[in-house]
């Protein structure tokens, strides 16, 4: 048995050797160069992975240091200028057409994190006798105080209805011009000083804003006229332009509230109460003036706003309503109302740049020679989203041979930056 | 006519002065102690909401992204977004201001072909909705028709394809199509998955085949 163990023993160690010798035998040098760069080429797409998956780490990392450091991908202070301008023609009815500088309203804007913004925005225009006039058309300091609240102070567009607010700057605005009674001399307030309050925050499906605001209010302009050799007051107008003092220390308030049902349409109301106080005559002497008690000033708006695709409707309306005098003064003893309102159609043309608009705004004032009531066509042409090439045509009915009875064309080029 | 008035103006001074309260005080009950970041899939649907309310929709690349942090704070203002709308429209404007690739251009390839991370339906339902609406006829001006014949859908699909990858503009729009809608994580999977349904769902028999 030993005998038969150890030749089988034996056997087996000499297959082993016999294949192990087989199995290590060495390769040619040929071979081995081959490996190598067999070996090299894996090594090398190793190396392209790895770098890919540590740039896509890296990537990662910085996309999750933005998101979760309050948005803020850059240093903590940014500065940053916007705004628009706008050149044009116009050809009214009893006067040659005049090519036209609108208007170049640079806004600047100074931000600090997510916590302060300054927003400042002028207007440099060319008047009609060459002169350039610069106006400060508002400078607020904005606090964002947390996510449904910011707390702006300085000179603020008025919140009262939309135009004057969000559509009044030439690139925005669908037709040259403004509606009747919602430019710097109409019926719906343009600006004011003070303090404002607005946000936005959800209400179950329905989404709203607001803005409430407290300010030194608008001043109150007297017109003179001489009849049968008596001088005769009347109220000319409401100066709502943002005043830097408050002459007869009566505050302002008012505001804005916006609901939006569903995406697409919106809903706004607006009030303002306060008072006001005569301080000027039109094109007269202002020293004429005396015992000028402050009267009640109150305004009314509302406003809607409908997208459905490439067509908007659109419409607006404002009273403004100053009391009677209730003191001794010199000016108007009555009071006085402007109304205004509009209602805008546009239709951006399917698949092409082309966009149809079509306006009436009828502007009621207690003077006839203000009184216009506008029919206004145009068709643009959007070069892009924010240069658009205006032409319109204006159907104006006033006074009979008043400026506000001049029909017009108007051609205009907006541009914001 | 004066007794309705006085009537309303009081009783909007009322709704004015509660809704103030209301205001005034719900934002510190619930304030949360960080701001949470943005989300570019809610951005793009609070963009495509909000934006055009006013004004024609201006395209993520027109602006860089610090250009677009003063932009859309200044937008927070005036469309009375919250501050969590405004961060999410930030992060949809930030991640969607690539350079768009115009017609004609071709399109880069993606660096590898990863698979679909969800249906098509979800991901159109996601990402798409905010322009393209749910019928696919689009929500806003300038964005195509995928269901008008002989339409966008025609194309080929790789085409399509490259023109999600890389943006588009196409010649009749004032606004471009982000690269990869504004959403740069989609992957290769997830545009063809998009594609296959957007064709299934609204594109006409036989236009792209």
């Amino acid at each position: 048995m030993k005998r038969e163990s150890l030749i089988r023993t034996l056997a087996i160690g000499a297959t082993a050797l016999v294949a192990s010798n087989a199995a290590f035998a060495s390769p040619s040098l040929e071979e081995l160069t081959q490996d190598l760069k067999k070996m090299q080429t894996e090594v090398d797409k190793l190396q392209k992975q790895i770098q890919s998956l540590a740039a896509k780490q890296e990537a990662r990392d910085a996309k999750q240091e933005v998101g979760t450091a309050n948005e803020w991908p850059q240093s903590d202070s940014l500065f940053h200028m916007t705004g628009y301008a706008d050149v044009g023609y116009v050809n009214t009815e009893a006067t040659e057409g005049s090519f036209t500088v609108g208007s170049f309203s640079p806004i600047f804007h100074f931000q600090y994190r997510d916590l302060v913004m300054l927003e400042s925005e002028m207007e440099i225009e060319v008047g009609d006798d060459g002169e350039t006039e610069v106006a400060l058309e508002y400078l607020v300091v904005d606090w964002f105080i947390n996510d449904y609240m910011t707390l702006m102070g300085g000179k603020f567009l008025s919140p009262i209805g939309q135009f004057r607010q969000n559509l009044h700057p030439s690139w925005i605005n669908k037709l040259p011009s403004a509606p009747p009674g919602f430019g710097h001399d109409g019926a719906a307030p343009v600006s004011d000083v003070g303090l404002q309050l607005r946000g936005g925050f959800p209400l179950g499906s329905v989404r709203t804003s607001y803005a409430f605001y407290v300010s030194n209010g608008p001043q109150l302009v007297a017109e003179m006229e001489e009849e049968d050799g008596e001088i005769e007051y009347a109220l000319d107008g409401v100066e709502a332009e943002g005043f830097g003092s408050d002459s007869d220390g009566e505050k302002t308030i008012g505001g804005r509230l916006g609901f939006i049902p569903f995406a697409g349409f919106e809903l706004g109301i607006s009030a303002a109460s306060g008072k006001a106080t005569v301080t000027s005559i039109h094109e007269g002497d202002s020293s004429l003036l005396s015992g000028e008690a402050a009267r009640d000033y109150d305004v009314i708006g509302a406003d809607f706003n409908w997208q459905y695709q490439g067509f908007n409707l659109r419409g607006e309306y404002v009273e403004t309503k100053v009391g009677a005098d209730t003191g001794e003064g010199t000016a108007a003893s009555e009071g006085a109302t402007w109304t205004t309102w509009y209602t805008q159609a546009a239709y951006r043309i399917s698949a092409s740049k082309w966009e149809l608009v079509a306006r009436y705004t009828d502007f009621d004032s207690p003077h006839d020679s203000q009184d216009q009531e506008q029919s206004a066509l145009g068709v643009n042409y959007l070069f892009s989203s924010n240069f658009i090439g205006k032409v319109s045509y204006e159907f104006n009915d006033g006074l009979l041979e008043s400026d506000a009875d001049q029909d017009r064309v108007m051609v205009q080029m907006a541009y914001g930056f | 006519m004066k007794n309705m008035r006085d009537c309303l103006a009081g009783l909007l001074s009322k709704a004015m002065v509660l809704s103030l309260l209301s205001v005034a005080v719900a934002p510190w009950t619930f304030a949360l102690a960080a701001s949470p970041a943005g989300d570019a899939a809610k951005g793009s649907k609070a963009w495509s909401e909000n934006c055009a309310r006013c004004h024609n929709m201006r395209s993520p690349s027109d602006l860089r992204d610090d250009q677009w942090v003063t932009s859309v704070f200044h937008m927070r203002i005036r469309a009375g977004l919250t501050g969590q709308e405004t961060r999410d429209i930030l992060a949809f404007l930030q991640g969607a201001n690539d350079k768009v690739e115009y017609a004609g251009q071709k399109a880069v390839p993606l660096a590898a072909p990863l698979p679909a991370t969800g249906t098509g339906k979800h991901i159109y339902e996601s990402y798409c909705t905010a322009c393209h609406g749910a019928d696919g006829k689009g929500r806003l001006p300038g964005v195509p028709d995928f269901t008008s014949k002989n339409g966008r859908l025609s194309k080929s699909e790789n085409e399509l394809f490259n023109n999600v990858v890389s943006g588009f503009q196409s010649p009749g729009s004032s606004m471009p199509m982000p690269p990869k809608g504004g959403n740069s994580n989609l992957t290769e999977g997830d545009i063809r998955a998009v594609l296959r349904y957007i064709t299934a769902t609204f594109g006409q028999p036989g236009g792209n085949e």
